[in-house]
């Protein structure tokens, strides 16, 4: 049975493995240029990520069947395999970015294989199908090549910390959308992503570009899964996925050198806005349509702040 | 030309008709009558107490032959999306893929394999996906009692069937305090082709 305390034992186990391997690689001289840095990144990830979800007993099925089996199955490790070829000195950037491109405009048509959507049996033609997958994988590549440059003009820590937040906030909207497997893998992720910053920043002054690249794929994964597997709301969905386009606010401050830390803390504060009223209205949902189906001594909410999490399996 | 017409092709096609009419005979052809049919469940919750529900939406046909027994069929389409346990939140819920996944696992299904006659009915062994999970199980159809209404022949026949979730791949960690045996009770009439 899904327990709050399990969730945060996992979260901060995995967060933690992912520092402690930034923390240990950060100092080693082979790994002082950028683009090794970079790769060295991806494996701290992916090392959070399989703890966290051993821990969580969150196995995906092989050959993957569902949406979030493909998601970390297949799209999660392909973005770690991109980012980790990215630090590869001799590719050159048109080609890593020939290579995310690919991962976007595939992305949604890989979370829908084989779904009511594109078999045929629901109720979208094959004129809506292409629209949804040609304006997702649109809606991915753009805030990835935003999110990308903005990263090049400033490089702190604010941009994949509000990614986090991000994915923070998806993942706690899925599960009190009723999705509770959806919500764990968007907390691992998030958990490893900021373990993963805030261990680099420790160690290095430039954030690597890797992290803002599986937090931008695992944004859209979360609340792509969660939209259309789970009940997610598209516009909720939507204003989640575009709320760390809102780092782009405070980009004019980055000339100014005195005060290093005030454009991240808005940027961050920006985006925690709208992640915080897309809570609050998933919240008023939850009480509506799933709390009555649970005790009250099964519902445990801790809003706002760190967490939020219920047993969902009180139907 | 005409001798040749009335000595071999009129006998050849009166056969070929009696043969027909002989076949349709021995293998009745029957559509489930949604009306007049249900599938539910029941499960388990804390272990004290039963859930009830029911599909709403479910189609199937099935043959029987009456001479060759083992020549009869089952089909059952069971539409998961159609789950009704009388409480909206609950079924949306429910579809959700914590639970049964009907936006990846739209159906139900169980197509038989083998059936063998027993004392009131039949031993039906076939494949049941549910969840995007096969497996083989084995119902035991009672009835088959034949009824013509309205110039229009049925039989019906009812089983239950006991299920583990989790052999069907549904979430270890969302099984909890609903049982994760289900309990699924069929009762179908089929109205003759």
């Amino acid at each position: 049975m899904p327990d709050p305390l399990v969730y945060l034992q996992a979260g901060g186990t995995a967060a933690i493995v992912s520092a402690i391997f930034v923390l240990m690689m950060g100092r080693h001289r082979v790994l002082q240029p950028n683009h090794r840095w970079n790769a060295a990144t991806c494996v701290s990830l992916g090392l959070g990520l399989v703890t966290g979800c051993v821990l969580l007993s969150l196995r995906p099925s092989w050959p993957p069947v569902s949406g979030l089996d493909r998601f970390l199955i297949v799209i999660i490790p392909s973005v770690l395999v991109i980012e980790f070829t990215a630090g590869v000195r001799s590719l050159s950037p048109r080609l890593v970015w020939g290579l995310r491109l690919c991962l976007a405009a595939v992305a949604p048509r890989v979370l829908l294989h084989d779904s009511v959507y594109l078999s045929g049996t629901e109720s979208w033609t094959s004129g809506q199908s292409l629209f949804v997958l040609c304006t997702s994988s649109l809606l991915l590549a753009c805030l990835w090549i935003s999110l990308a440059h903005l990263h090049e003009r400033t490089a702190d820590m604010s941009i994949p910390l509000s990614l986090a937040l991000a994915i923070l906030g998806a993942g706690l909207s899925v599960m009190m959308a009723g999705y509770i497997k959806g919500g764990t893998a968007a907390i691992l992720l998030a958990s490893v992503l900021t373990a993963t910053t805030i261990a680099t920043r420790v160690t290095r002054n430039r954030q690597s570009p890797a992290i803002s690249g599986v937090g931008v794929v695992g944004l859209f994964g979360v609340l792509f899964v969660g939209t259309y597997f789970g009940r997610l709301a598209i516009d909720g969905a939507i204003v989640l996925g575009s709320a760390p386009l809102l780092c782009w606010v405070t980009a004019w401050r980055t000339a100014d050198r005195r005060n290093e830390w005030l454009p991240g803390l808005v940027r961050l504060a920006l985006v925690a806005i709208p992640v915080i009223v897309v809570l609050v209205l998933m919240k008023r949902d939850f009480d509506r349509n799933i709390r009555p189906l649970l005790g009250d001594a099964d519902c445990r909410i801790v809003l706002p702040g760190v967490c939020c999490f219920y047993s969902a399996n009180r139907v | 030309m005409r001798r040749l017409v009335s000595a071999w092709v009129l006998p050849a096609l009166m056969a070929f008709i009696g043969l027909g009419s002989h076949m349709a005979n021995a293998a009745d052809e029957y559509d489930y009558d949604l009306v007049h049919s249900s599938v539910s469940f029941k499960a388990r919750h804390l272990d004290i107490s039963w859930i009830h529900g029911r599909f709403n939406d479910v189609a199937g046909k099935f043959s029987i032959d009456r001479e060759n027994p083992a020549k009869s069929t089952f089909e059952l389409t069971i539409k998961a999306d159609s789950i009704d346990t009388a409480n909206k939140a609950r079924d949306e819920h429910l579809r959700q893929p914590d639970y049964f996944d009907t936006k990846q696992f739209p159906t139900i299904t169980f197509k038989s394999t083998s059936t063998k006659p027993i004392d009131g009915g039949y031993e039906v062994t076939g494949n049941f996906t549910m969840h995007g999970t096969t497996k083989k199980v084995t119902l035991v159809l009672k009835g088959g009692k034949e009824h013509e209404f309205k110039g229009v022949k049925r039989v019906a026949f009812s089983t239950e069937l006991s299920l583990k979730r989790s052999d069907f791949g549904f979430d270890k960690n969302a099984i909890g305090p609903i049982g994760d045996e289900a309990l699924i009770f069929i009762d179908c009439e089929g109205m003759r082709k």
